[in-house]
């Protein structure tokens, strides 16, 4: 399945800024007269290549264009203002495109807020029909699924009450559930996990998650949540300014991102006990992560070895400690843990020192948390996310794939492989016929 | 799927940026019925809840109207409204009113009443005034039931005589000349109103103006001969003659009047519903 489902064509949108109404009226009967009348070209589309545009006007996307295969997942992640929800409205046909072209093959509905549709006046079964032929479901699609919509709202009993009376939690739990139901062949979701709660929002994610990998659909998606939009999609696009600033496979587009975001922090030194984190039995002095990099200035990626560097203010004596440091995926997930062995110190300064080896970590985003146990495993400091770093993918040039690597790590262990001669039959798994 | 669709000329869509004048869609919008008859429920449904007399408002309007027009202009001013009793004139006269105005006020803020709607979700546009306009065609109806019950009660009582004649059958036509109208102006107004707001306060003073020179609360007959053309040039009056002479016995229309009705009804609805669509997608950037 290589064919395109939606293809976005040097697409741009100029907004014009300021008030609408005083002295437009003037300009749209002079544009009118230039071009219905004279049958001259738009007066004012020439100020559109000059500087003065940028007075009065704003590009909300310039030149975006790019290509989504079925059945694929792309993520759009950019800052405020950086033209997703232009993009959206666009390819959903709710606004025009100044310039370029949005081409597309099969049924697209979007969700572009939660509760489309919905009046508040009337009940959880008028919401129902009313929302899902708004958003483009036929009345066979609702009858059908109508008990499914119920079910996973959770509403029950409420079903005839007017969505007035609901809780916050309840109506946003009826309008998803609606668009949950969508059966098209293109989806265009917006900003929809920010509401409800977790669980909900867990349910949710799980459901666009069923939409992608198991109905084969299409989907676009737009979140601040970096996480779901890295779990959910293969492909993203960071858009900047109304600009495409980088497209390809979501991690690296995430990592870039995140990255231009908040800058890797590799390392945290305090200057004396008094204003370092801590309690009265250890201060941490220093934690920092130095890459030994091939070159100087180049980022870190795969193939790069870590040392991780800790020193610790003891300020009791006799104590019995061991330390250790967690590296925590992007997702949250704890890809490995390790620790020293238990010894005794006296007052002072310790430093503890690990290496992790090159070709060991996939590409991704993580970050390192410390812990102190003293004694039997009696917690006694622990430092959250105290330094964070991206790891960017690498491959042998003579690897020709560029999919998603699988896996937490990505070691490089011995793996031999060998042709052998078939009369050898030791190594043959088959049963003898 | 096919050969053809891997052809890159071959889309099932495309958005541009141009809108044309000549796509209207209808069959689009015939797709999305469903939707249009939800939204005709919703208009009912919304309208009667939490009221203490619900449906009955739809006939407490008019009635409330009919006796103010009694009062006012059957009394005190003393217009003639010649063998038909004022309550049957002016209730005639004021439920077919009422439904152009109401088209036309609906139908008029169909952009600032569904910016947010709008702004969230694609849908043929058309579908939000036509499904006002159902509602109000089905208001009318129920409107039309109370007039045929005070005709019985006039008739029972002997102030009235009936003469019900071949012109009944044209009242469908006067519904759609009548909500036509309201449709058409509406759908240029939506347009207008939503680029320059306050022509809103304009448009409600341009109403008030036209009704009197339509024969709402007057017979066209008691018009006097040089200023009949005022009222004659007006689409809606031969279409309020028809009604009352249809249902009453008593109005003055020409055949050619009639026509010149329509045609006009029908050029309006077609530069109203063509800038409605033209300029739809233009309007979400300013909205």
């Amino acid at each position: 399945m290589s064919e395109i489902a939606i293809q976005v064509d040097d697409v741009s949108k100029l907004y014009q800024l300021g008030t609408i109404g005083t002295g437009s009226f003037k300009r749209d009967l002079h544009r009118w007269w230039a071009t219905s009348v004279q049958k001259k070209s738009d007066p004012f589309a020439q100020d559109l290549d000059s500087n003065a545009i940028g007075q009065s006007h704003v590009w909300a996307l310039r030149n975006v264009s790019f290509e989504v295969k079925q059945g694929e997942v792309w993520g759009i992640v950019g800052g405020n203002g950086s033209g997703k929800s232009t993009l959206l409205k666009i390819i959903s046909r709710i606004i025009r495109p100044t310039g370029g072209a949005v081409r597309g093959n099969g049924r697209l509905s979007s969700m572009l807020e939660v509760g489309t549709g919905f009046h508040h006046e009337l009940s959880g079964r008028e919401n129902i029909y009313l929302s899902g032929y708004i958003l483009g479901m036929s009345r066979r699609e609702i009858r059908q699924h109508f008990d499914e919509i119920v079910e996973f709202s959770g509403i029950g009993a409420f079903i005839d009450t007017p969505v007035k009376r609901y809780s916050s939690g309840m109506y946003v739990r009826l309008a998803f559930a609606v668009a949950a139901h969508l059966y098209s062949d293109i989806l265009i979701l917006d900003e929809v996990l920010a509401v409800g709660d977790t669980e909900f929002q867990k349910k949710c994610l799980a459901k666009i998650q069923d939409f992608a990998r198991n109905e084969g659909r299409t989907i676009l998606f737009v979140s601040h949540n970096l996480q779901a939009v890295g779990h959910l999609c293969q492909q993203a696009i960071w858009l900047k300014g109304g600009q495409v600033a980088a497209l390809g496979s979501v991690h690296s587009i995430l990592n870039q991102y995140i990255a231009q975001a908040q800058d890797n922090r590799l390392s945290q030194v305090w200057d004396s006990p008094g204003v370092a984190p801590g309690n009265h039995w250890i201060r941490i002095k220093s934690v920092e992560i130095t890459p030994q990099l091939a070159e100087p200035g180049q980022p870190i990626d795969v193939r790069t070895p870590l040392t991780i560097q800790f020193q610790f203010w003891v300020l009791q004596d006799d104590m019995r400690l061991l330390t250790a440091f967690q590296l925590i995926s992007y997702e949250g997930d704890c890809v490995f843990d390790v620790m020293s062995p238990f010894t005794d110190y006296k007052k002072g300064i310790i430093e503890g020192t690990c290496e992790i080896p090159g070709n060991f970590l996939n590409d991704g985003s993580f970050s390192i948390s410390l812990v102190v146990y003293r004694n039997s495993w009696e917690e006694l400091y622990e430092r959250e996310n105290c330094l964070s770093f991206d790891v960017e993918d690498y491959r042998e040039p003579m690897m020709d794939f560029s999919g998603k690597w699988w896996g937490a790590v990505r070691p490089n262990f011995p793996f031999r492989i060998v042709q052998i001669q078939e009369e050898q039959p030791a190594l043959t798994l088959k049963p003898p016929a | 799927m096919t050969k053809a669709t891997m052809d890159s000329q071959k889309w099932d869509w495309e958005i541009k940026n141009k809108t044309s004048w000549w796509q209207v869609g209808l069959l689009e919008v015939v797709a999305y019925r469903s939707l249009l008859a939800r939204l005709v429920r919703r208009d009912f449904l919304v309208s009667y809840q939490q009221t203490l007399l619900g449906p009955l408002w739809t006939l407490m309007q008019p009635i409330m109207t009919v006796l103010t027009y009694i009062l006012v202009f059957s009394k005190l001013v003393g217009i003639s409204t010649g063998s038909v009793p004022p309550a049957l004139f002016y209730m005639a006269g004021t439920i077919l009113w009422g439904l152009f105005n109401d088209v036309f006020g609906n139908a008029s803020t169909t952009f600032t009443a569904n910016a947010g709607l709008f702004s969230k979700v694609y849908f043929p546009r058309l579908v939000m005034p036509l499904a006002s306009v159902s509602a109000q065609l089905i208001r009318m109806l129920i409107q039309l039931g109370l007039l045929g019950i005070v005709m019985l009660y006039y008739g029972l009582s002997g102030g009235f005589q009936f003469h019900l004649n071949a012109w009944v059958l044209g009242i469908p036509l006067v519904l759609l000349v009548v909500a036509g109208n309201g449709l058409a102006l509406g759908l240029l107004f939506s347009v207008i109103t939503a680029k320059y707001r306050d022509l809103m306060n304009v448009v409600m003073l341009i109403m008030r103006m036209l009704m009197f020179v339509t024969p709402v609360i007057y017979p066209l007959s008691i018009i006097p001969g040089n200023l009949r053309w005022i009222v004659v040039l007006n689409p809606l009056t031969p279409a309020f003659e028809m009604f009352r002479y249809a249902l009453l016995g008593e109005g003055s229309f020409t055949p050619g009047q009639l026509l010149y009705s329509l045609g006009i009804t029908l050029i309006l609805l077609l530069g109203g519903v063509l800038l409605f669509n033209k300029q739809k997608e233009a309007l979400m950037d300013i909205l």
